[in-house]
């Protein structure tokens, strides 16, 4: 949330420098059930050993929202973002970044952790450190990046690097807003890591919002 | 003809062995029966103790599998490269496709290695293989789905795979990253004859495995085992089956989707087996009972038939020697014999006593004969007592057995019985004789022998009165014997009279001395007497100073 509000903050100062001719997005993110696998997800119980007491963070949180497609031009803002070791999971599990942004990753529980990804947009691993040291990447490369722990295999979190700013998670009511988003026609999408994109067509004008509904096939667990 | 009845050893034996043998029959119908019975039963039990270890250790088994498979796909890598893979061929993005799909088949086959089976497969969360390892891993081709039937547990899947023309038994374990399955982990067993053999030791029975009613395995014969097929097809519920003319128990072990575990018994092989042990068990004790038995009516037999042909035996022997004084032994075998012996030998002992009255009625009878013939002669009066009595001590002299004896003391007394019939003209004549009276004289003997031969009792003593004149030199009456053709008890009485002639008075001279008269049979002996005779006569001599002769002596000298 607050890394959000960080993103947010940013990417407004960025734009009002930038781009004069410009619009605001606002929207509605909906999770609706999507067609069960043939495996039932939870024949196990949870193999994370450790406090599951911890508030899950809603599942809406992990939806990302973002322009499809979209050329930016000038220097794109940069941030440094936290990807918290916590109770054997990674807060927040979905962080939405710009190119070149690196990501700190504390280790916040009395044990070691491990980052590690193998995916082609950064392909990373950063050791084994105990609780209260970090390690920082930075993401050069846009892309879905998966992060993992060596340790604790039940750990993992998405890194979405994106090549623009006008992007935005999700208010646990599922309001969203992209502001200063230069007028013109765009692809919007909902981005969820076990769905990937749901989108919709939306034409921004210049100076006035303009809202749009998504709904992204995922199970709420609340 | 009548048969002889047979000997009471053999019937004892037969008897004994009849009741052995019938006996033995009767066991050996109960055991047979009873032993077909019992492992029938045994063969049940059997094949529900199998079901339920089998049962027990197969969960239990499967449930290792599944833990140690679980175990195993908590491996960080493998879901990393799993998750990834997905995450990246939902972008569209696949240029590193294949550095992934390496990673997750070299963590699949470090999966295998470690697991106990034919083959560990990858599915993808729409259940399609990923990735296979293991001896079979080539029955699981990337890229197509894996279909398993059976029933999901709180565990996981256990099924039935089929799938490249073979069965396998599968456990599954989803992958689960966070509260996602992003794939599924299946351990899988080929369900071959190796794997019957195994789950045959295991239930210690025979073993058959049938997908949708077709075999898939089985530990029993070919031809057997296809009868089963149908066989159980036909009659699910019946509790036993005849396949290939032999009886089966049968069971399901267990059910995995629709691939049965069946076990069986045959119920004919057991029961052969055990009869058999049974039988040659029998046998033993069939022996040692009919040689028990053998030896006992042996024994038995011998205890009454011994006693009694020793009875018999005594009785023969003694009807054979007359003799009424024989007694026989207690054996005592038994009572009951010992009192027949004992009843025998008092009537024997009546019987002998009886005798002994017989004869010395008969004996006094004889003697008073004697006695009024010597009677019809003042002159010889006393005469046959005393030749009697000489004659038995020159007997005892020439040590001669007690009963020849015996017959020489009767014989001695009757030897002049013939004189009976000689006329008292020529018999009391008192000068010499003429040749006809002196051939009338000497019939005597003859008369005599005529005279005992119709009394049986007196026979023994025939040659005595026949032959006491007859001469060693062959000049005797009435037949002229010579020499050892004469009796010796003939012989004895002979002496015995002339010297008993020769010491008596007679109307014609004067009784002589006993020395004398020693001296005149000294004199013939050789030809009118034996010498041996004279000699022991004159040896007895003097022993014989009894009433028998003095009497007589001394009324021959008054």
């Amino acid at each position: 949330m607050m890394l959000a509000f960080v993103g947010l903050v940013l990417t407004t100062v960025a734009l009002t420098h930038a781009q004069p001719e410009t619009g605001s997005i606002t929207g509605h993110v909906r999770l609706a059930t999507r067609i069960r696998s043939p495996l039932p997800a939870n024949v196990y119980p949870s193999r994370s050993i450790g406090r599951h007491d911890a508030p899950a963070a809603p599942e809406i949180r992990n939806v990302v929202v973002y322009l499809k497609d979209v050329v930016f031009r000038g220097a794109l803002p940069t941030a440094k973002a936290e990807l918290y070791q916590r109770n054997e999971s990674f807060v927040p599990h979905v962080l939405a970044i710009t190119r070149g942004s690196t990501v700190e990753f504390p280790n916040d529980d009395p044990f070691f952790h491990n980052v590690f990804s193998l995916s082609s947009a950064a392909k990373f691993n950063l050791g084994r450190y105990p609780r209260g040291q970090t390690r920082a990447w930075k993401f050069t490369k846009p892309g879905l990046v998966k992060v993992f722990c060596d340790i604790h295999s039940h750990m993992n979190a998405s890194i979405l690097v994106l090549d623009h700013p006008y992007f935005a998670i999700p208010a646990v009511d599922g309001t969203f807003e992209l502001p200063e988003v230069p007028a013109g026609e765009y692809t919007v999408v909902g981005w969820h890591e076990r769905v990937g994109e749901r989108t919709a067509s939306i034409r921004v004008e210049a100076g006035r919002p303009t809202s749009i509904d998504l709904t992204v096939p995922v199970e709420d667990a609340r | 003809m009548t048969r002889r009845p047979p000997r009471l050893l053999v019937r004892t034996l037969a008897v004994i062995f009849v009741t052995v043998a019938l006996l033995l029959a009767a066991v050996f119908v109960v055991v047979t029966v009873t032993v077909r019975d019992q492992v029938r039963q045994s063969v049940t039990a059997n094949l529900e103790s199998g079901q339920r270890i089998f049962g027990a250790v197969e969960r239990r088994r499967q449930r290792e599998l599944q833990t140690q498979a679980a175990t195993l796909a908590e491996n960080p890598t493998l879901k990393a490269a799993i998750d990834t893979y997905a995450a990246e061929m939902r972008s569209g993005n696949d240029t590193q496709r294949s550095e992934w799909l390496a990673t997750i088949a070299n963590e699949i086959d470090k999966v295998a290695a470690r697991i106990d089976a034919d083959a560990v497969v990858l599915a993808d969360a729409t259940q399609h293989t990923m990735a296979a390892a293991g001896r079979l891993a080539d029955r699981f081709p990337a890229g197509r789905p894996v279909a398993p039937s059976g029933s999901r547990g709180r565990q996981g899947l256990d099924g039935v795979v089929q799938t490249g023309g073979l069965f396998f038994r599968v456990v599954s374990v989803p992958i689960q990253l966070g509260e996602v399955s992003i794939g599924t982990l299946y351990v899988a067993t080929n369900l071959d004859q190796h794997y019957a053999e195994e789950l045959a030791a295991l239930a210690n029975a025979r073993i058959a495995i049938l997908s949708d009613g077709l075999l898939v395995a089985s530990t029993l014969p070919q031809a057997t085992a296809h009868q089963f097929e149908s066989a159980v097809t036909r009659h699910p519920s019946d509790p036993t089956l005849l396949l290939d003319g032999e009886s089966y128990a049968f069971r399901r072990l267990v059910d995995v989707g629709s691939t049965t575990f069946y076990a069986l018994g045959s119920i004919d092989e057991s029961s052969r087996t055990a009869t058999q042990t049974a039988i040659g068990e029998l046998a033993m004790i069939a022996a040692g009972a009919t040689a028990l038995a053998l030896a006992a009516s042996f024994w038995v037999a011998r205890m009454l038939t011994e006693p009694v042909g020793q009875l018999s035996e005594s009785l023969a022997q003694m009807s054979v020697s007359h003799d009424v004084n024989l007694r026989l032994p207690l054996t005592g075998s038994s009572r009951e014999l010992d009192a027949l012996t004992a009843t025998f030998n008092q009537l024997m002992a009546s019987v002998a006593a009886a005798e002994e009255q017989r004869q010395a009625a008969y004996m006094g009878a004889i003697r008073a004969l004697a006695t009024a013939l010597d009677a019809r002669d003042p002159y010889t009066a006393g005469h046959s007592d005393r030749v009697s009595v000489l004659s038995v001590a020159t007997a005892r002299a020439l040590n001669l057995p007690d009963d020849d004896i015996e017959v020489i003391r009767l014989g001695a007394l009757l030897h002049d019985i013939g004189k009976i019939g000689v006329p008292d003209a020529v018999l009391l004549k008192p000068g010499s004789l003429t040749n006809v009276e002196f051939d009338i004289i000497k019939q005597h003997p003859t008369a005599g022998a005529r005279i005992l031969r119709s009394v049986p009792f007196l026979v023994p003593h025939i040659p005595i009165v026949e032959l006491h004149h007859e001469r060693p030199d062959g000049r005797g009456y009435p037949h002229g014997l010579r020499g050892e053709d004469i009796p010796m008890a003939a012989r004895i009485v002979h002496v015995a009279d002339a010297y008993d002639a020769i010491t008596s008075k007679r109307a014609y001279r004067g009784a002589r001395s006993s020395g004398e008269a020693l001296q005149e049979l000294w004199r013939f002996a050789g030809t009118q007497f034996h010498a041996e005779v004279v000699g022991a006569l004159a040896t007895a001599l003097p022993g014989v100073v009894s009433d028998a002769i003095e009497p007589a002596v001394e009324q021959a000298h008054a």
